[in-house]
């Protein structure tokens, strides 16, 4: 959609997994989801996260794939390789530095989020970002974002690599470091 | 090949397989089956049109020009003019004292200009040997694939009036 | 009945649960079949009812699509209602009722289950009396089936004996906002929260159980707004938390007491508000003198400095919002832990204006529909109180009855297993209820309903309860009937009808008015069309506190919903409430209730050290009837797991994934372990929405608050070991429905 950018903010993710139901809902890979979540250390603490592609302005999939297989459009998404030219090689799904793109092997096809192209391509919002409960996954408008606490970042840094991004990471202004263990807040604790 | 192509950055083979959509020159089988589809399509309704036009086209209309009194003229002699255009050659024969026949000079095999020849009573191509019969044009000997046109001629009195080229059929 | 006939294997096998993981056809099917239409309707899961649109194709639902003008949720949804869409065109779909056999069940015609019904209500009155029959209904009945319910126990039944499973959800809050305000409603809409410098949650796991909600609470965050969130665990909003108060297990009312005493011991009263609008403080005062906080974090393990910081925030804040559910009201005292908590709201004026309130969140679909209009043992229809004799008056009048035909108020639902259990109680009629996997002490549960004479149950699929019964009706899902549910914040709300319920299957309503017709009833069950049922509620509640009267299908269709009350076409709906600062009792005024401290029911021992805590995960609903037949929601969380702090781990020798036999003493249950340090190092916790010997509430025990009945959930004593492997089990694990792709 003209206009929408897509933020993801780890800060407010619930760990409730709608986003993973309902991507494999949309049109474009229905049956498959696309979205990486993770609980970053569970018996730490309750640390969620979900990802979808970054939809990088210069993609490393699309730059390593021997077939030339993945495109990235004029409006910024980076979608699955295409069917006729993928070769299953796995090249994108090693090089993606954010481990997004999935190989199904029996469809012999890379599919990845393509921010629910079937939805966003006629003035819809991607599944995920429309019933993320918690809007950890937002699909809005720059100056409706604004007003977080946080803000939107997309540079990336890997060692040498740094890439720049459609999708933005919320990033928290600087903060203190904060105990996750219940037990470290008990009174018994403390005395 | 390098002499051509400015200095960059990007690597080659990154400007040759773009990633992005928006670089591709890259035409689908699709677009060019339409393409020639389409072009096709073209030249096939240029043909009906040319066709339709001559169906709807009247004959010429040619303009009367005075080419010679018949006294000018002897028996078996010849008369050079151009009719209808300035550009168009054309050969006068008169035959006998009553018969006058006309013809293109162009021979139709090559465009060489031909002549009379009063024994034989007919054309003659000097080029390739070509013959074609003073009495109607059609074609005695040689390569000429078709008969000369004849031009029509009017005799007014004294007066030798050429008033149009006769289409021919195919022969 | 008597133990089962055919085992619970067997009865798996026939009816599930199966695990559907793709909409009928397969996936690929809806590009090829497009939808027909899309239906606005609202999620049939918990109290936050999201809007929603199913796809519909043939009378079949194929999908569903997100319906962001709905204001509440604005398109967003949890798993469940993403994944909702696949329990309808479900293979264990119940499509006729069914007939208790010596080899399981077979099939029967409508005409011979409603009969054999009747005939053995009849018999089991005449020798025993009327109230020898009970029935069960539910909170995620519509609002017009929960009124129903109500009317069909007391005139076609004749019994007092009626009750539902909000009984194990709401009673805490609403005895409690009842005492305090004279209404029983959420006291601000969801809109209200970001408004709020401070929130105050306490008892609410937010994330998992009502996820719609964290959005507001984030905005509030957003506007600078701060979170406190007191409870025994780290749960995924706590992690965002400005103030974390790790609560012990049953002891929230000592927090909330020694809040109260600080914010009078430091002038944070606003004396203005409690001299005009309310009554009973003086008493309330002075029962908190003595709660200073280091008392309370002697009983609660919170640091006295964290809850004087708690106190500060919110009894300084020009705008606080307090919110509870059931964490704090599962408790044998969860009356008196509501009232602390409107003690608080009352005492410092934060009510009826801009950003403040006490609030409940109401967990089940239509919890709070389903406690107003007389599904609850001693209430009529408008939140009338059974009886008070101007709301018989008015109630008789419109059912067209003496007021000395209507039936006194009868026992609640746990009572009324007790009863069946002691042979008080020979027959129970249930729908909207699993009260095998939901009632406390299941052991107690299952015993009590072998000694029943006759157990009807109306379900959409064979629950576990269902397998006990003599007859089973094929009842309808949510999409399949049309009706008004009430949401958590007091908006009035549409279901609208997508499918007709399939094969032989009835309308819920349809099968209790035939019913009542069969019992000789039924000129008191007449309607003529499908606003009569809407519009005998409305006369019913009519001058009630939940007066509906104002309130259509088409109001409710074009104004996103109404709230109530709503005495009038013309009244726009009460969202705020006690703007006016005019509360429900007949001196218009709050009252400050005593809250005074006792111990929880079933205490901590030498042989039971540990505290253990029940609740719930995002993926899965109750007692999991349905969501435990949807493949994808059971994959994000296959197993209950029992979370143990590291450290309490350590002492027993277990690490993550061990085996463990949590003990107390009712029973014991045997799963694999979660060791987390997010939640206290004496508690562990358990989800309950399993059945058989993974159920919680194997555990749990049956002591009730003594004014709402609620059974205290929340707090049991128990010790942990580990063991070698799990129980052999004679629940096997759910078989895939749809055999054509692995997943």
């Amino acid at each position: 959609m003209f206009g929408y950018e897509f933020y993801i903010d780890p800060s407010r993710c619930i760990g409730c997994r709608s986003c993973l139901q309902a991507c494999e809902e949309c049109e474009t890979h229905r049956g498959h989801s696309m979205i990486n979540f993770d609980f970053i250390d569970r018996e730490e603490g309750i640390q969620s996260a979900a990802y979808v592609c970054w939809h990088c302005d210069e993609p490393t999939c699309a730059q390593v794939c021997p077939a030339d297989a993945i495109k990235k459009g004029e409006d910024g998404v980076v979608h699955s390789s295409l069917k006729p030219r993928c070769i299953a090689c796995n090249n994108c799904v090693l090089a993606c530095p954010f481990g997004i793109p999935k190989m199904w092997e029996p469809e012999q096809q890379m599919m990845k989020c393509d921010m629910c192209y079937d939805r966003t391509s006629i003035g819809k919002r991607p599944m995920c970002a429309t019933v993320c409960p918690s809007q950890a996954l937002a699909y809005v408008r720059p100056e409706d974002i604004a007003h977080r606490r946080e803000k939107p970042s997309n540079t990336f840094v890997f060692g040498n690599q740094t890439i720049t991004t459609k999708v933005y990471m919320m990033v928290p202004e600087p903060a203190q470091a904060v105990i996750i263990d219940a037990a470290d807040y008990i009174w018994e604790a403390r005395r | 090949m390098n002499l051509l192509r400015s200095k960059s950055a990007e690597p080659l083979w990154k400007e040759e397989f773009s990633v992005h959509t928006s670089d591709e020159r890259y035409v689908s089988r699709r677009q060019f089956s339409k393409f020639l589809v389409l072009t096709s399509a073209a030249m096939f309704v240029g043909n009906l049109w040319i066709l339709v036009k001559s169906w709807l086209t009247r004959k010429p209309v040619y303009p009367e020009a005075l080419i010679a009194n018949l006294s000018d003229v002897p028996v078996a002699g010849v008369k050079l003019f151009n009719y209808p255009t300035p550009d168009d050659h054309c050969i006068l024969v008169r035959l006998a004292a009553d018969r006058v026949v006309a013809y293109s000079q162009k021979c139709t095999h090559l465009s060489c200009a031909v002549y009379y020849s009063a024994e034989r009573k007919q054309l003659l191509c000097p080029c390739h040997n070509g013959s074609f019969s003073a009495e109607d044009g059609s074609v005695i000997a040689g390569p000429p694939p078709r008969p000369l046109p004849k031009i029509e001629i009017e005799t007014r009195g004294d007066q030798l009036i050429a008033r149009g080229v006769e289409t021919n059929a195919r022969g | 009945m008597a133990k089962l006939p055919v085992s619970d294997q067997q009865l798996i096998e026939l009816f599930g649960p199966h695990l559907n993981f793709q909409p009928p056809g397969g996936w690929k099917d809806e590009s090829v079949h497009p939808p027909e239409k899309l239906v606005k309707t609202h999620c049939c899961f918990c109290g936050q009812q999201c809007g929603i649109q199913l796809k519909v194709r043939d009378n079949t639902i194929i999908g569903f699509e997100p319906w962001e003008e709905f204001p509440f949720n604005r398109g967003m949804l949890c798993p469940k209602g993403v994944k909702r869409y696949l329990q309808s065109s479900h293979p264990d779909r119940l499509l006729d009722p069914l007939l208790r056999t010596d080899s399981g069940f077979r099939k029967a015609t409508w005409d011979e289950s409603l009969d054999f019904t009747v005939r053995r209500i009849r018999e089991i009155q005449e020798k025993y009396g009327r109230d020898a029959v009970a029935m069960y209904g539910g909170a995620s009945l519509s609002t017009e089936k929960s009124y129903l319910v109500g009317k069909f126990a007391r005139l076609a039944l004749g019994t007092r004996h009626v009750d539902y499973n909000g009984r194990l959800c709401m009673v805490s809050a609403g005895t409690a906002y009842k005492l305090a305000f004279g209404i029983d409603r959420s006291t601000i809409p969801w809109s209200e929260i970001p408004k709020a410098q401070v929130l105050f949650v306490i008892g609410a796991n937010i994330g998992d159980c009502a996820p719609i909600t964290t959005d507001y609470i984030w905005r509030c965050r957003d506007n600078g707004g701060r979170l406190i969130i007191a409870d025994p665990r780290i749960t995924p909003i706590a992690r965002n938390a400005d103030l974390f108060l790790p609560v012990r297990p049953g002891t929230d009312l000592a927090l909330l007491l020694a809040m109260l005493h600080v914010i009078i011991r430091d002038n944070m009263v606003d004396r203005d508000f409690v001299e005009k609008y309310t009554t009973g403080f003086d008493q309330v005062a002075a029962s908190v003198r003595d709660w200073d906080p280091r008392r309370a974090a002697e009983i609660t393990g919170v640091p006295p400095d964290a809850i004087e910081k708690a106190a500060h925030w919110f009894g300084e804040s020009e705008r606080a919002i307090a919110m509870h559910a059931r964490g704090l009201e599962h408790h044998s005292k969860g009356v008196e832990n509501c009232s602390a908590v409107i003690n608080l709201c009352l005492a410092t004026g934060k009510i009826g204006r801009e950003g403040c309130g006490p609030t409940m969140i109401t967990g089940q679909g239509n919890g709070q529909g389903g406690r107003e209009h007389g599904q609850k043992c001693d209430q009529l229809p408008g939140q009338r109180h059974i009886a008070d004799p101007a709301a018989r008056e008015h109630v008789a009048r419109v059912w067209g009855i003496r007021p000395d035909e209507l039936p006194q108020a009868g026992y609640t639902a746990v009572e009324i297993m007790n009863a069946i259990h002691a042979g008080e109680i020979k027959a129970l009629l249930c729908l909207c209820f699993n009260p095998l996997v939901s009632l406390p002490d299941s052991n107690f549960t299952r015993e009590a309903l072998s000694r029943l004479e006759y157990f009807g149950v109306i379900d959409f699929f064979m629950s576990e309860t269902a397998r006990q019964a003599d007859v089973v009706f094929a009842g309808s899902l949510h999409e399949e009937e049309d009706g008004l549910g009430c949401s958590a914040e007091g908006r009035v709300i549409h279901w609208q009808k997508s499918v007709d319920p399939p094969a032989n299957a009835r309308a819920d309503s349809a099968i209790l008015i035939d019913l009542a017709q069969r019992l000789g009833r039924g000129q008191y069950f007449q309607f003529e069309d499908k606003d009569a049922l809407l519009n005998e509620l409305r006369e019913a509640s009519r001058g009630g506190v939940a007066d509906y009267y104002g309130i259509t299908y088409d109001r409710v269709d074009s104004e996103h919903g109404v709230f109530w009350p709503c005495p009038s076409l013309d009244h726009p709906g009460t969202p705020v409430l006690f703007t006016d600062r005019k509360f429900y009792h007949p001196d218009g005024k709050a009252h400050f209730m005593l809250a005074e401290w006792r111990p929880s029911g079933d205490p901590i021992a030498a042989d039971y050290p540990v505290f253990l805590t029940t609740g719930r995960v995002v993926s899965q609903y109750l007692s999991g009837t349905q969501t435990r037949r949807i493949g994808a929601l059971v994959e994000q969380y296959p197993e209950p797991r029992v979370e143990i702090h590291p450290r309490l781990a350590e002492q027993h020798g277990i690490v993550n994934n061990d085996w463990v036999r949590v003990t107390t003493r009712r029973d014991d249950v045997t799963l694999q372990a979660l060791v987390v340090k997010t939640i206290r190092p004496d508690t562990v916790f358990i989800p309950y929405h399993w059945p058989g010997i993974r159920s919680a509430n194997r555990l749990t025990h049956r002591t009730l608050d003594p004014r709402s009945k609620i059974p205290e959930f929340k707090v049991s004593a128990c010790r942990i070991e580990k063991v070698s492997g799990p129980e052999s089990s004679p629940d096997s694990r759910p078989a895939h429905a749809n055999a054509t792709e692995g997943r």
